[in-house]
């Protein structure tokens, strides 16, 4: 099966059934995306295929046929940061930083919907994208002021 | 009476055409035994069909406007608000904030993971609400079923075909008697679901308080 994978094209050969998270950090090296629970209950594997936020856990291989993938290795570079990024350094979010890779998946794809978000959206549409390390009121901050950033730009 | 006979008739020759040939949905549509059209056999198939409604796997999904999905699994107890303050919204597929599909992929694989989140062949979503069934007693869902301007439009052989659809599809009806991962299913299975459904809509679709 083919897919693009951050700009990539990839050709594997795996079991239909594969979790995508797999088929992306055991198959193709891509470790930015991070296993949590496997079972959508927490949301650190978030990844965009086709511009949607999934858990990649969930997804199977068979699904993504011909998909474009973008994980956190693809949102932006670390010359060119995407917003949510940067003010996810600006607003010094992660503790652990284990869930920021999908918390930052899944808030690039809310200001994608929603460009000027309430906090009540925000909480909504994070909400399942757990912290443990609890930073929950600079995960709000930072998506905000990246709302702000993108409506400037 | 007869007019419904008729009707269903016509609806199982249509059905058993190429439009969905047996095998597809995997489905026998058997036309009701005469005999056995009375009001109390519909009667009888109704309750069947409510009790099926009113189990959590099928109801948890048919909530009202607030569009707060219920969930039930095998560790949850009894059905309450789906965790992560999940809110599907007016759209009833979570478009607003956080759509279903970020989570419930549509997938015609089987369930096999406890508690993850369960997928069907379609996109998952909430009921219309139009068609909520938590907190409406019997009377109300079965007035509710039988009315097309509540029902997406269907008459009696739209009901059965509705069925064979979602087997088709491996939709939501179809895995609400298969939900996988040990989740308790619900009464029942597809097949006697569906005669049931043929024998209520051959009965006239008769409601328990209805008029003698």
């Amino acid at each position: 099966m083919k897919l693009t994978v951050n700009g990539q094209a990839h050709e594997v050969d795996v079991e239909d059934d594969m979790p995508l998270l797999w088929l992306l950090r055991d198959e193709l090296g891509v470790t930015g995306v991070k296993y949590g629970c496997g079972i959508a209950q927490c949301g650190a594997c978030t990844v965009h295929v086709d511009g949607m936020a999934v858990r990649s856990c969930q997804v199977p291989a068979a699904a993504v046929d011909g998909a474009e993938v973008t994980t956190i290795e693809g949102l932006g570079t670390p010359d060119a940061l995407h917003a949510v990024q940067a003010a996810w350094i600006d607003q010094q979010v992660a503790q652990c930083g284990y869930c920021q890779s999908g918390q930052i998946m899944q808030a690039a794809d809310l200001l994608d919907r929603i460009p000027d978000p309430t906090d009540e959206e925000i909480d909504r549409a994070m909400s399942g994208n757990l912290c443990r390390c609890g930073t929950y009121p600079r995960i709000r901050a930072a998506v905000k002021l990246a709302a702000t950033k993108l409506q400037e730009a | 009476m007869k007019r419904y006979l008729t009707a269903l008739t016509l609806a199982v020759a249509m059905l058993t055409t190429p439009v969905l040939a047996e095998g597809e949905h995997g489905l026998t549509v058997t036309a009701p035994d005469p005999v056995n059209v009375s009001r109390s056999a519909g009667l009888a198939a109704w309750d069947r069909l409510h009790e099926v409604f009113v189990h959590p796997r099928c109801a948890n999904c048919h909530v009202d406007a607030e569009g707060v999905p219920m969930w039930t699994g095998p560790s949850y107890g009894a059905p309450g608000p789906h965790g992560m303050a999940i809110v599907a919204g007016e759209s009833r597929i979570g478009a607003e904030t956080l759509p279903c599909q970020t989570c419930h992929v549509t997938s015609t694989q089987p369930n096999t993971v406890a508690h993850a989140a369960p997928h069907t062949g379609m996109e998952w979503q909430l009921a219309p609400v139009e068609f909520q069934w938590v907190g409406k007693s019997p009377q109300d869902i079965c007035a509710q079923v039988r009315d097309p301007d509540r029902n997406g439009g269907r008459d009696g052989a739209g009901l059965v075909e509705h069925i064979l659809h979602d087997a088709a599809e491996t939709g939501f009806i179809t895995w609400g008697f298969n939900p996988g991962g040990g989740r308790e299913p619900a009464p029942g299975d597809l097949q006697s679901h569906l005669d049931d459904t043929i024998a209520w809509v051959a009965a006239g679709m008769p409601c328990p308080e209805d008029g003698q």
